[in-house]
This record gives C-alpha cells, sequence and structure tokens, in this order.
C-alpha cells in the first residue's frame, strides 16, 4: 500500500520536475529555447500541483543566472504539501545552452538543449528519494502576433535506496502563443498559450520485477496565459487530461495546474 | 545697437545650449518579439557612460537611446552588447537633439 502510494505519487512529482524551470516566453508546461541575458537574474516563484484521488501541491523558489547571451544556469528549491505531508522537496540544478539562433524583423528562432538534475535532498516522505536526469532539446519560433514551439525530454529517474526503480519518461510536446495587440515597451502585455502535452512512463521496477501498476501514456491539453510589464511577468496555465491509457489501476489525473511569478533584473 | 548685440547674444546662448543638448541614437535590431524579453537590452544601454535613457520600438525592432554629446558607439561595442542581450543588431542612424 506505501509502495502503491509512492510510486503512483512519483508520477505526479515526475511531471513537475520536469514541466518547471519555464524562462520567460517559454511554453507553461513544455520547455522552450529561452535563456536569459548576460549577468541576468531570475527570480521566480512558482505554484503547481495536481488533482486526483490525492491532491498534491508543490511550492518552489527558483533563482536562474545569464553566464552568457545564451547560456543560462539555475537552481530550483520546492516545497511539497501533500494531503498527509509536507516538506522540503528535492533541489534542482539545471543548465539550458542555446546553440542556434536567427534573427529578423520582429520573428526569433532558436533551439536549445537542457539538462536538469534532481538531487535526492528533500524530507522522505514527500520525495522520490532518487538522483535524477532529464536531458531536452527545444526549437522555438516567436514572432509579434505567433508562437510556436516543440520540445523532447527524456527524464532518467535513478534508482532509490528501497531498490525500486521507477519507469523513466518520454515527453513529447507542440505549443502555439498568440498575442492580440501589438506590444509596446513599458506597457502590459499578453499573449496566450495552448499547449498538447504527451509524457510516456515505463514501468517500475522492484528488485528487477516489473511493477504491473506502473506507467501508462498520457495527452494533455494545456491552455494558458503569460501577462508581463517590463521586467515582471505572472504566467498561469492548466493541463486538462484528454487521454490517459495507464497499466492496471493506477489514479488518472483530474487536472494540474501552474501559477508563477518571474523577476528579471 | 547696444539692444540688437544683447538680443544676438541671447539667441547665440539658447542655440548653443539647445545645440549641445544631447544625441539620439536609432539602432535596428533583429529578434525583437515580446517587451519582457527586451528588458535585457535597457538594462545593458543604460550601464554605458552617459546614456540618459533607452526606448523600444519592438514593432519597427528600433531602440532608440538618447544620451549626452560626446557618446558614441562603435560597431564592435553594439553587435557584442546586444548579441549578450540575445538579439542582433543590424544598423544605426544617429541625430543631434535641438
Amino acid at each position: 500500500m506505501v509502495q502503491n502510494h509512492l510510486i503512483s505519487m512519483n508520477l505526479g512529482l515526475s511531471a513537475y520536475f520536469l514541466s518547471s524551470l519555464a524562462i520567460a516566453h517559454d511554453p507553461i508546461f513544455s520547455i522552450g529555447p529561452h535563456v536569459l541575458y548576460k549577468n541576468g537574474v531570475e527570480i521566480a516563484t512558482e505554484l503547481h500541483g495536481e488533482q486526483s484521488e490525492h491532491s498534491e501541491n508543490t511550492l518552489a523558489l527558483e533563482f536562474a543566472y545569464g553566464i552568457t547571451g545564451d547560456w543560462a544556469v539555475g537552481t530550483e528549491i520546492p516545497y511539497v504539501i501533500a494531503e498527509d505531508e509536507n516538506g522540503t522537496g528535492d533541489l534542482n540544478l539545471y543548465s539550458k545552452y542555446r546553440f542556434w539562433r536567427f534573427d529578423t524583423l520582429g520573428v526569433q528562432q532558436s533551439a536549445a538543449v537542457l539538462l536538469r538534475i534532481k538531487f535526492d535532498t528533500g524530507k522522505n516522505e514527500v520525495v522520490n528519494q532518487s538522483t535524477d536526469g532529464l536531458l531536452g532539446f527545444t526549437y522555438g519560433y516567436e514572432s509579434i502576433k505567433w508562437y510556436r514551439w516543440i520540445s523532447a525530454r527524456y527524464q532518467y529517474i535513478g534508482e532509490a535506496s528501497n531498490n525500486l526503480k521507477r519507469g523513466d519518461k518520454i515527453f513529447a510536446d507542440i505549443a502555439f502563443g498568440f498575442r492580440y495587440s501589438t506590444p509596446v515597451y513599458r506597457k502590459p502585455d499578453t499573449v496566450w498559450y495552448l499547449e498538447l502535452n504527451t509524457e510516456y512512463g515505463m514501468k517500475a521496477k522492484q528488485s528487477n520485477i516489473e511493477l504491473e501498476n506502473t506507467g501508462g501514456r498520457q495527452a494533455f491539453l494545456s491552455p494558458g496565459v503569460f501577462l508581463t510589464l517590463r521586467n515582471f511577468a505572472i504566467k498561469a496555465g492548466v493541463q486538462i487530461p484528454i487521454y490517459q491509457d495507464l497499466n492496471d489501476s493506477q489514479q488518472k489525473d483530474d487536472y494540474r495546474y501552474k501559477v508563477a511569478l518571474e523577476w528579471h533584473l | 545697437m547696444n539692444s540688437q548685440f544683447i538680443a544676438f547674444f541671447t539667441i547665440f546662448l539658447i542655440h548653443t545650449n539647445l545645440y549641445a543638448a544631447s544625441m539620439q541614437y536609432d539602432m535596428r535590431v533583429d529578434g525583437l518579439a515580446c517587451p519582457f524579453c527586451a528588458y535585457g537590452i535597457e538594462k545593458k544601454l543604460l550601464k554605458t557612460e552617459g546614456v540618459n535613457s533607452v526606448d523600444i520600438n519592438i514593432e519597427k525592432g528600433i531602440v532608440i537611446v538618447k544620451t549626452k554629446i560626446g557618446v558614441s558607439f562603435s560597431e564592435h561595442q553594439l553587435n557584442q552588447l546586444f548579441h549578450d542581450a540575445g538579439f542582433t543588431y543590424r544598423s544605426m542612424k544617429q541625430r543631434e537633439l535641438r
């Protein structure tokens, strides 16, 4: 029972570990190629969560720094609020490198790779108890009117101390953004988002034996909005499941949400 | 004669003052698509000695920089500055503000 709860909880934690760290006009639930300007600092706070039979929310504090105009590093410190336990989550470190950029008047196309590592530093009752890694690729087209992104991510989940190896996950996403009015510098700006997020989770293994009630496929349609005023931004969105094919008898998600405040210094 | 001299001198002073007031540089920049992302440009330019103000026309891709007289920018400096901010510098026009 405890194991089942831990494994099912892991599905949520894994998803959020991946979905955070959006910089500027990156999609809300997937990744984009945005980095920070050289010597720029981002301070962000984020509340995200999921609702199924159980609810779980995470409040995270994030810092990012632009080493160059194409390379950013950052860290995230989460605090998990579950129904029966609260506590500090696992510390994340990440690095994003924009290896290609093509600029024309009012349009920027770019591509980036992302590496993220989650260390087993959190309170045991609210974390996966493993060290995990994520490798991602993303391409983005951003214009004054329209935005579009594609991304793919692979998440490796390490073995926990109780010989439980949760299944790795693969994510593929496509996202669109639309700005209704022409943006004016120092004036409020709004971009509307719609994302299609797909996830494939492999089965977990305990002492090398596959656990049937783990892994599966999910797809979400995710509307969202991004509001900015100069160097301050608010980002919010909800993931609505449109397809869930989970192995055996796992809890299905009702929805997931995210609200983030971002400040660039 | 005396009043003519005073009038001429006053006009000369006003003219000289205004002439020497400031410079405006209009920098054409590619890749500008959102105001939030453009903040890095303002931050970097305002750190440059003699820059008084920065405004950005996102739609036209123009960064408008007002400086004190005597401030100038090299192509190399602007290429680097805009690259560090995440954009591509293209060209510049300059004029004196009277």
